[in-house]
């Protein structure tokens, strides 16, 4: 038994549906949020931007932003805790996922 | 006589001879729960920099790089990296900029979505990138497509402006599958760096530049060497090392006469 099925195997998703190239979103806390920008600049998806009144500015997922690959790097350089991946992107077919479990912060055994 | 000798060694109990010798090393058993070791903090704080300070890394931070990505393990021994070290902006300009082309290319073959729908151009696009992604499915994986059709409308960059780029070389002639030691030797180059104050990233586009005879006779990349790799190296900008999640990977454990799945 195979873990992709036959059907699965032989079927590329189409690269700009995103019923079947699902990229998922970093969920970020305007509370702690600061708006320092540095998330922005360093995301490779370039799928973030700051928004609103000059002196409290804040970060937000670019609308209609696709292409977000999870890495975290927004988190990892975020000084206020604010902004966090907690999903990696899944696509149907050849390129479904395996044997993947949840998001975990290194864990110490 | 010859074989009797070898089923002697085959027979020896290592620890016996350690006994013997006098020479009996100890066990160390960290802990559980011990707080991480700097070379595991290392790696947990490692991220992919791709937002450089201008200023140069010192020469002999890269040659301290390098030194270490010559002691990795290697198939065989067989050692097959060499190195290019580009550090003047001008080339690196250049390198980025014929990339960058390529992906223009490349682009515009395959993304067939940047083209209305319906059209023939979106027809006869689609068909043919269907069937290089049957061809190249590791290549034309929806995450690399997407990267290629952002540096293609200026959204993403192949070397991020960092003030050093090292190419990694493959020997095709390597033992086995010789792009798994330049994977071990740039690994070791990238955790060094890492551990110098330094930041880095792997480039898998810098092999477009294979695709160069300009290039590859200016770089001096000529069989059986291909470039396999280029790592980019620079001081990163804020502090990106916050210790980040990730998804677990399933282990199948065997122990005990049973298996368990573990993540
Ligand atoms: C072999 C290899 C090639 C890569 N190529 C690129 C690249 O061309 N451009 C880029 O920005 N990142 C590249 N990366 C970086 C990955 O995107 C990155 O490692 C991944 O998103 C995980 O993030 P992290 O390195 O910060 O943990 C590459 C990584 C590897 C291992
Ligand atoms: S790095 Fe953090 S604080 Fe800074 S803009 Fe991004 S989410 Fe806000
Ligand atoms: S997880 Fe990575 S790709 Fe997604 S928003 Fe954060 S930095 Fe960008």
């Amino acid at each position: 038994m195979a873990l992709l099925s036959k059907q699965e195997r032989r079927h590329f998703p189409d690269w700009d549906d995103p019923g079947q190239c699902q990229f998922h979103s970093v969920t970020i806390d305007l509370e702690k949020c600061d708006g320092c920008k540095l998330c922005t600049i360093i995301c490779p998806a370039n799928v973030l931007e700051l928004f609103g009144d000059k002196a409290k500015k804040k970060a937000r997922v670019k609308a209609n932003a696709r292409g977000c690959i999870s890495c975290n790097n927004c988190f990892a350089i975020c000084e206020s805790g604010a902004i966090e991946a907690s999903q990696h992107y899944d696509f149907v077919g050849y390129y479904r996922q395996l044997g993947r479990g949840e998001f975990s912060k290194p864990r110490v055994f | 006589m010859a074989q009797a000798s070898v089923a002697a060694l085959r027979n020896e109990d290592p620890e016996e001879v350690e006994k013997e010798a006098g020479r009996s090393s100890t066990i160390t058993v960290v802990p559980e729960g011990a707080a991480w070791n700097g070379v595991e903090q290392t790696m947990l704080k490692r991220r992919s920099i791709r937002k450089y300070k201008k200023a140069q890394v010192p020469g002999h931070l890269i040659r301290r790089m390098l030194e270490m990505g010559r002691f990795a393990p290697s198939q065989g021994n067989c050692q097959p990296w060499k190195f290019v070290v580009i550090r003047d902006a001008d080339m690196i300009q250049g390198i980025e900029d014929f990339c960058v082309g390529t992906c223009k290319k490349l682009s515009r073959g395959i993304d067939y979505y940047t083209y209305p729908a319906g059209s023939f151009k979106y027809f006869i696009t689609r068909a043919k990138a269907k069937l290089f992604n049957r061809l190249q499915p590791n290549m034309m994986h929806p995450v690399p497509v997407s990267g290629i059709t952002a540096i293609a409308e200026g959204r993403f960059a192949v070397f991020h402006k960092a003030p050093t780029v090292i190419l990694l070389l493959m020997d095709k002639r390597g033992i086995g599958v010789p792009a798994i030691d330049i994977g071990i030797c740039g690994t070791n180059i990238v955790l060094a760096a890492q551990s110098l104050g330094l930041g880095t990233c792997w480039i898998g586009f810098s092999k477009f530049l294979n695709q160069s005879p300009e290039w590859c006779a200016r770089l001096g990349v000529e069989e059986p060497y291909e470039i396999a790799e280029a790592i980019t190296v620079g001081y990163p900008v804020g502090d990106p090392t916050h210790l980040i999640a990730r998804e677990t990977h399933e282990i199948g454990w065997f122990e005990g006469g049973k298996k368990e799945i573990l993540y």
